[in-house]
């Protein structure tokens, strides 16, 4: 009886002992990803790109020695399930750092980041992200919140400088019209304001907005009040798969407008499906290049892209290559954190913030360089802004279309945007 | 003596009092409480994933129990009861946020107001049956979230809102070991409440209601009143359940309370047994665990072969739908008395062994 109780102590401690063990050569990282829900269009590149990028990370040596233990979750755009995730990570194993998503699960966590201090890097771009103190008065502080590429606000008020000099451009008379459009939820609703105030700054005439759903649909009757309303340009806020739907039945109607669209607007795969109704939507790009783009840094992304697809043939959207530059933010943070005080989530904010004009290691060309600072999570002011050109059918492999040249995007203008105060926050 | 614990062979039931007890020997009753204590202890030795199942189970059993008054009860149906739950969150949220009221008094009364609206949604009762019902309700389902994501002084729109944590006299109760309590608490007491509520003449008036309205009807039960009333009933569950549900969560949004919320709150009263009040918590444990159970099931599929053949991985949310679509089917067809049925049967075998047929 004794021997046994002694064994089992043993054994207790032993497991005990070997589970903090293997816990200290591990860093836990939670991944929320949307491959089933509203945004899973966009949502799925982008999270096979971030579990791509932690399995290459690990594959060649982990962070600082370490092992990364990544927890992917397929939350199906549902604030509830993220917030439930969320429970989990911030229990007792809690994580580094999360990789999260949707602009309504991350700026319903942004409180909880703050208080458990897990730095999250987003998928949403939201304006009202990146400001660490609430200093601008117009968002709550988010100090815990980092995001890859222009906020959303800021790559719409960049659209909307180029349209006021394309509307100058083509010569045409008297003011033009603008009009945003989204669902009725928190992404397309994020840079509502910041872009019909931009735009009337502008000399647009700013058009009440037109509400279409995430999902896709048949939105004639959207299109049908574009036309007549007289719209010029028109801002699409959702996520590619329902913009395509709205470009379709505006080609069908007849309408006459320029789409400007969310980054998560438009990408190859959307263009090879719209077809020619994607030719000509003004959108902004992330990266420097797109996939198998002439940059030092793209080998990198073709070996990461091999962790999940080793032929190599499969091509990869701008969402992807996004995926991989945040993701390979998120390493170099950890591996600062690792490196001065080990890998807590407060340290790996700390990592954002060390660097400036800062491109991941082995990167170069592809991510956009990056400031992050303790007092404006604005990481970049810069806007490429791209325009999908599709010249013929787009039945067949995307590789191959791409390759002919049937679908391309051309870059339009880049727009550095002034840091302004008063575009801060919003 | 032996009578207190044992049933005697025979129905020996001479009085109203005995013909509706709850516990129908001492040793039943023991064991309910017993039952209960050992709950008690769960936040001491389970995990947090553990916890999280229980009080969800709790908290969508709150809510079942409050759609099972109306659909297994009453006979009456309704698709829209995942509207009421998030009215009750909101109406939560709201009155701990904006008002002077702790939460400890906001979910009552979020409670209370759901039941008001409730009971509105529930006038085309008095008129309505079957199919036409059907449409009634999917009605208040649509007005009500669609409402949500308009009304933005008091959901905040489509922003997500935030709840306060649960607090009583100034301590606030943090983290799923301490809010399981609470939950808790409210599962004892709804469900003791609605045990009771069918011993009474209004419960049983309900039950006339729907064995057979005519016959009711003559028989002096007014059947507007009793109608509305269970929809009012309905909601106030409903209501409780989202309030409890907000300030676990801390966080409301209209997502995920759609119509496909409210028909999984219909599949956990017919998979646990509709007229059956225990059937609801085996059926509200049910339909939470399938997922998980799915889960797990594909956590061990991982990398084989029917994995790569079906894509688990990023199909599996798909995957739980389908299954829940089945099992319901696969129940209506081998179960219609659903769990609380199986129960008993079970029960009966065992009582009778070994001699049953």
């Amino acid at each position: 009886m004794n021997m046994k109780t002694l064994l089992g102590t043993a054994s207790v401690a032993l497991m005990i002992a070997g589970s903090t063990v293997s816990a200290q050569a591990q860093i836990a990282l939670g991944h929320l990803a949307d491959y089933s829900g509203g945004t899973a269009d966009v949502g799925t590149p982008y999270g096979h790109g971030v579990a791509d990028t932690f399995a290459y990370v690990n594959k060649n040596g982990g962070v600082a020695g370490k092992k990364l233990e990544v927890d992917s979750n397929d939350y199906g755009y549902q604030v509830p399930r993220a917030i439930a995730l969320y429970k989990k990570w911030s229990g007792g194993d809690k994580v580094a750092a999360i990789m999260g998503w949707g602009t309504a699960d991350t700026e319903a966590l942004t409180g909880f980041l703050a208080q458990d201090k897990i730095p999250d890097i987003s998928g949403s771009y939201a304006a009202a992200l990146t400001d660490p103190e609430g200093s601008s008065g117009k968002a709550k502080p988010a100090p815990y919140n980092f995001f890859y590429g222009p906020s959303y606000s800021d790559a719409l008020r960049a659209e909307l400088m180029w349209a006021a000099e394309d509307w100058k451009a083509k010569g045409k008379p008297g003011k033009p019209k603008f009009v945003h459009m989204g669902a009725n939820h928190p992404y397309p609703n994020a840079p509502k304001a910041a872009g019909e105030a931009m735009a009337a700054e502008l000399g647009f005439e700013v058009l009440p907005p037109l509400v279409f759903a995430l999902a896709p649909g048949d939105y004639s009757a959207q299109c049908l009040s574009l036309k007549s309303s007289g719209a010029n340009y028109a801002y699409l806020g959702n996520t590619a798969a329902s913009n395509i739907s709205v470009m379709k039945a505006c080609k069908t109607a007849g309408v006459d407008v320029q789409f400007m669209s969310n980054v998560w607007g438009m990408d190859e795969n959307a263009a090879k499906t719209a077809g020619d109704a994607a030719d000509g939507v003004i959108f902004p790009l992330r990266t420097a290049v797109g996939w198998g783009g002439d940059a030092p840094g793209m080998k990198t992304v073709e070996a990461i892209s091999k962790m999940s697809d080793p032929s190599g043939n499969a091509y990869r959207p701008v969402h992807y290559v996004a995926a991989v530059c945040s993701a390979m933010y998120m390493k170099e943070a950890l591996e600062w954190a690792a490196n001065n005080g080990g890998a807590t989530g407060e340290n790996v904010a700390k990592g954002f913030y060390q660097k400036k004009d800062w491109v991941p290691a082995g990167m170069e060309g592809v991510c956009n360089p990056s400031t992050w600072t303790a007092k404006d999570h604005r990481g970049t002011m810069k806007v490429d802004l791209y325009r999908s050109r599709v010249t013929g059918p787009t039945d067949g492999d995307l590789t191959d279309l791409i390759k002919k040249g049937v679908i391309k995007l051309e870059k339009v203008k880049t727009v550095e945007l002034p840091r302004k105060p008063e575009w801060f926050g919003w | 003596m032996a009578s207190s614990n044992l049933i005697p062979a025979g129905d020996f039931r001479s009085s109203y009092a005995a013909d509706t007890t709850i516990f129908p020997t001492s040793t039943s009753r023991n064991f309910a409480i017993l039952g209960v204590a050992l709950v008690c202890f769960a936040p001491l030795v389970l995990t947090e994933y553990w916890l999280s199942i229980l009080i969800q189970i709790g908290i969508f059993g709150i809510a079942a129990l409050g759609l099972n008054i109306l659909v297994g009860f009453t006979g009456q149906i309704s698709i829209g009861h995942a509207a009421f739950f998030l009215l009750g969150a909101f109406t939560s949220a709201y009155l701990s946020n904006h008002l002077p009221i702790p939460v400890f008094f906001a979910i009552p009364l979020a409670g209370l107001v759901t039941a008001m609206v409730g009971l509105v949604f529930g006038l085309p009762a008095a008129r309505l049956k079957g199919l036409y019902l059907v449409i009634a309700t999917l009605a208040a389902q649509y007005i009500l979230i669609d409402f949500f994501s308009r009304a933005e002084w008091f959901t905040g729109g489509s922003v997500p809102a935030m709840a306060n944590p649960f607090s009583i006299f100034g301590y606030v109760l943090r983290g799923d070991r301490q809010y399981f309590y609470v939950v808790l608490a409210y599962v004892l007491v709804s469900y003791m409440l609605v045990t009771n509520l069918m011993r009474t003449r209004d419960g049983r008036a309900l039950v006339a209601v729907r064995d057979h309205y005519l016959s009711a009807e003559i028989m002096g039960i007014n059947l507007t009143k009793y109608r509305t009333l269970s929809f009012g009933l309905a909601a106030f569950f409903a209501g409780i359940a989202g309030a409890l549900y907000a300030h676990y969560q801390l966080v409301v949004s209209n997502e995920g309370f759609g119509i496909e919320r409210s028909i999984l709150f219909l599949a956990m009263i017919i998979i646990g047994g509709t007229g059956s009040i225990m059937g609801t918590l085996m059926g509200t444990a049910f339909v939470v665990l399938l997922p998980e159970a799915m889960e797990w099931l594909s956590m061990e599929l991982k990398g084989g072969v029917i994995d790569r053949a079906l894509q688990l991985n990023t199909n599996l949310t798909f995957l739980r739908e389908i299954a829940i679509g089945l099992i319901i089917i696969a129940f209506l067809v081998f179960e219609p008395d659903g769990l609380a049925h199986r129960w008993r049967q079970i029960k009966a075998y065992w009582k009778l062994y070994p001699f049953s047929h």
